[in-house]
């Protein structure tokens, strides 16, 4: 076995959060890759529920969602909720206190209804129970590591709450070691350390990633799920003499950070859908202004509040079209923590060179999920700052030169001879507002022109998969983890599938789509969202794509990311149909 | 420098006679006798009438959008705060669409001077009532009366906490360069609020009218008490002018220098991103 699945549950306040998180970094420090999911509610005490999966594995993983090895419970329903999740022979941990008769299930499961509150107390039984699961893998020796995790999360409390979790697990661990009778399997799994990675959440790479491309002004307002890079970046930004504004709602945080970009600072801010419906006519100025800034939107589930924890992609649309007028930026779409911090590195890197807004558009299943990153080499980041012209005394400066490129040299406040007004009103190339038709024209298309500039820069859209399969997936974001896994699955049943996964969806890559189509048969863009918005964005603006090529979509707007089982099942039914369908025009041929 | 070196490349646009040319003449004088740089001073402004302003000097300019010359000076400030940074716009603006902001600037204390330009009415929309117009007001929107009640700027101001809170009028040129030279000179936020008819579409507030109903605050008014100058702020029977109150406390850009302090305090060395990655190790 290569990869395990644990997952914990339970009711909001429980503690869920904190022994997954103490968990993921307990193994990824260990030196095993793991990737996790996390789902809670608004409420910080309450009837909601939480669930933190964790994969941990020997190779790097895409998805922590989908059934599991190992399920622990602290409460009762999240038992029967989780119950057919549950790999067979794979293990339930519930606490015997809390129910003391477990209904009868057909699953083929190994249960231990364990009192976790008698090895530990009522606060720590999230403590003994990742003791006992500690024990239960007790090949992958994570007891010294996951102790040293207890203290660093707790550092900041008292010394006997740290006592008491460290004690909470130790008890947890010599239970499962020397009194659980085992009917399982689990003792004999193995995995080889991989060396030194980095863990970090999505949010957080995000974080980090503004740091090292030289951000130093993030202004935000809190909201769910992107409040994390705020909160990271309040304690990191000052630390390089960098500054976090918390400001009085998110139309002042973009232009808080837009007066900071004209000041000549790299400038961000990050949000969620209401925000970012808020910030639109700013993004506008930005465009017009041709002022880099980059605006990271953890997407939830809308429209309106929606539901502030639960993930979607239904921000797209928002993203590309939701400010009025002809408005030029560049959206990114991650796919991983990994590349949370990759693209991140673009969006400042794009914004500085074309002078354009860029909207990243994480979500909610990929900001708060914390998994491993591989080493980082610092060193060969490649940075790119605004191109500045080279002014002396008596040069006429015209900010807004219209050169081939579309990209005109910037001052910044502060810069000798080239003080110049923006604005959000058309103007000519020296910055003087004018309502002229000609120049509309002219600067619409130079603003554009950098986008075109900016396509032959962008790195290919990758692909996954055989180059030869008739079935193609277009998948963007957060979703590609489940559509690779989904794709090996399918190769395990003949079924080849090939995918491709843009991180640039605007300007959008048709040539890469182009490309990809070619030799399908089918294509299916798979999102999470009710009205398709990647798929009628490119079936609409690929005009290519209604020739001859089926585009199919699978779509889902539960507020849950897909699952790579969900998406098997998808690629089984339309081989299917396309299996059927080729036999037909096979037997036609044949019978003329 | 002289005032006609923060003469910008386009010629003001406001109708003659308008109560913006005296604040814009002002405020160049102004700048001139504390010797402002072009290149270390900014003017940031929203959308209207009195927003115009920036194109009309020869410094850096931000003509944002509506309502939101605040943030983008407090931001600008925060990012470089060497920078004059000077936030202009009108009661529109700053009252209604941007009213926001102002309490919040306010209670912040960025080093910036906030001059809003107030003709009690919308004009670049070719009039429309606005947070200031007077209740029973009529215009093409409110053709049969304006009935909300009027917002009292100064009081706000000093309401929210403003660090130097003044009042000027377009009539009074000499005593405009005062406000704006002493709200320039202040360390904190300064709010100066200048009546600034506007003599195409409010015909009831005309420099006739307003020089009839100002008056000088008295010359003992203590500048540190708050509440004394609220009661000025408030007085029905005539309209105040001058420096209305006063305080000196640490600057928003002081108080982040703390922060940085105390980010900074475990570590002997500059922090570098390699220290900052280790937490993810």
């Amino acid at each position: 076995m290569k990869d395990l699945r644990i997952k914990i549950s339970g009711t909001s306040g429980q503690g869920i959060i904190s022994a997954g998180d103490i968990l993921s970094y307990a193994t990824a420090r260990k030196g095993y890759y793991v990737t996790t999911y996390r789902a809670f509610p608004s409420e910080i005490r309450g009837d909601g529920k939480c669930y933190y999966t964790l994969r941990i594995s020997e190779e790097k993983t895409l998805t922590a969602t989908g059934d599991s090895d190992i399920l622990i419970c602290l409460d009762e329903d999240t038992i029967y909720e989780g119950l057919d999740t549950i790999k067979d022979d794979g293990i339930l941990i519930y606490d015997k206190d809390i129910v003391p008769e477990l209904k009868k299930t057909n699953k083929n499961i190994i249960t231990y209804g364990i009192s976790l509150k008698s090895l530990g107390n009522e606060r720590a039984r999230n403590m003994v129970a990742l003791g006992i699961v500690v024990g239960l893998l007790k090949n992958l020796h994570l007891e010294e590591q996951i102790l040293k995790d207890i203290e660093l999360r707790y550092k900041a409390k008292a010394q006997e709450v740290i006592d008491s979790n460290k004690n909470a697990l130790n008890s947890g661990f010599k239970y499962a070691l020397e009194k659980l009778k085992r009917k399982d399997n689990y003792e004999c799994v193995k995995m080889e350390s991989t060396g030194a990675k980095l863990i970090m959440s999505g949010n957080e790479a995000i974080g980090f990633a503004a740091l090292c491309a030289g951000c130093r002004l993030f202004a935000g307002y809190p909201i769910t799920p992107a409040t994390e890079i705020m909160e990271w970046l309040a304690k990191e930004l000052p630390k390089l003499g960098g500054k976090m504004i918390q400001c009085e709602d998110e139309i002042a945080a973009i232009n808080y950070a837009l007066g900071s970009s004209f000041a000549g600072v790299k400038s961000m801010t990050a949000t969620s859908g209401p925000g970012l419906s808020l910030m639109q006519e700013a993004i506008g100025l930005a465009s017009m202004a041709e002022l880099p800034i980059v605006i990271a939107d953890v997407q939830r589930s809308g429209p309106s509040t929606g539901m502030p924890t639960k993930t979607e992609q239904s921000d797209l649309f928002a993203a590309l079209y939701g400010t009025h007028g002809d408005c030029p930026k560049i959206v990114l779409a991650p796919m991983n923590v990994e590349d949370c911090f990759y693209q991140t590195i673009n969006a400042f890197n794009f914004a500085e060179q074309y002078q354009v807004p860029v909207i990243i558009l994480s979500d909610a299943s990929l900001g708060p999920r914390r998994e491993c990153v591989d080493l980082i080499d610092l060193k060969k980041l490649k940075i790119i700052d605004r191109t500045k012209p080279k002014l002396k005394k008596g040069d006429i400066y015209n900010r807004y030169e219209d050169t081939q490129t579309g990209i005109s040299p910037i001052t910044s406040v502060g810069d000798k001879y080239g003080e110049h007004t923006i604005t959000g009103l058309e103007h000519t190339i020296s910055n003087a507002p004018t309502p002229s038709p000609e120049v509309h024209k002219q600067m619409t298309e130079k603003r554009f022109r950098k986008l075109e500039t900016a396509t032959t820069k962008f790195s290919k859209a990758k692909t996954y998969g055989s180059d030869d399969a008739s079935i193609g997936i277009i998948s963007w974001g957060s979703t590609s983890g489940a559509v690779f896994e989904a794709i090996d699955k399918a190769k395990k049943k003949n079924i080849k599938v090939q995918a491709l996964y843009p991180r640039t969806l605007y300007p959008l890559p048709t040539t890469w789509i182009k490309d990809f189509i070619k030799n399908k048969e089918v294509i299916i863009v798979i999102e999470a969202n009710y009205n398709a918005q990647f798929k009628s964005t490119i079936v609409e603006r690929c005009t290519h794509i209604n020739r001859g090529t089926e585009v199919l979509e699978f779509l889902k707007y539960d507020g849950t990311p897909f699952f790579p089982e969900e998406i098997l099942e998808e690629i089984e039914k339309v081989d299917k149909i396309q299996k059927e369908k080729n036999e037909i025009s096979t037997n036609k041929h044949t019978h003329f | 420098m002289e005032a006609n070196d923060y003469k910008g490349k386009v010629k003001p646009s406001w109708c003659p006679g308008c109560g913006n040319h005296a604040v814009l003449m002002s405020l160049r004088k102004a700048m001139a006798t504390l010797d402002y740089q072009t290149h270390e001073t900014a003017i940031v402004s929203g959308i209207g009438c009195s927003s115009r302003f920036p194109f009309f000097m020869s410094t850096y300019g931000f003509h944002t959008i509506h309502g939101r010359a605040l943030p983008v000076a407090i931001g600008l400030k925060q990012a470089k705060p060497e920078t004059k940074v000077i936030a202009v716009g009108g009661d529109g603006d700053g009252l209604s669409i941007g009213g926001n902001h102002f309490i919040h600037a306010s209670r912040k204390n960025p080093n910036i001077t906030y001059i809003m330009m107030d003709n009690e009415i919308y004009a670049l929309t070719k009039g429309q009532c606005s947070p200031t117009s007077r209740t029973g007001t009529t215009t093409k929107c409110n053709p049969y009366a304006w009935t909300a009640d009027r917002i009292n700027p100064v009081l706000m101001a000093l309401s929210f906490n403003a660090s130097f809170v003044a009042r000027g009028h377009s009539g009074n040129i000499k005593q405009l360069e005062e406000l704006i030279l002493k709200g320039l000179e202040h360390k904190g936020f300064s709010f100066i609020h200048v009546i600034s008819p506007c003599i195409q579409y409010n015909k009831v507030s005309s420099y006739e009218k307003i020089k009839e109903i100002v008056k000088d605050l008295p010359e003992n008014h203590d500048t540190t008490d708050r509440a004394n100058a609220m009661k000025y702020a408030f007085a029905p029977e005539g309209l105040y002018t001058g420096i209305f109150y006063k305080d000196n406390r640490p600057t928003y850009e002081e108080r982040y220098q703390e922060i940085i302090k105390k980010a900074k305090q475990n570590y002997t060395n500059d922090v570098t991103l390699e220290d900052i990655m280790k937490q993810f190790q």
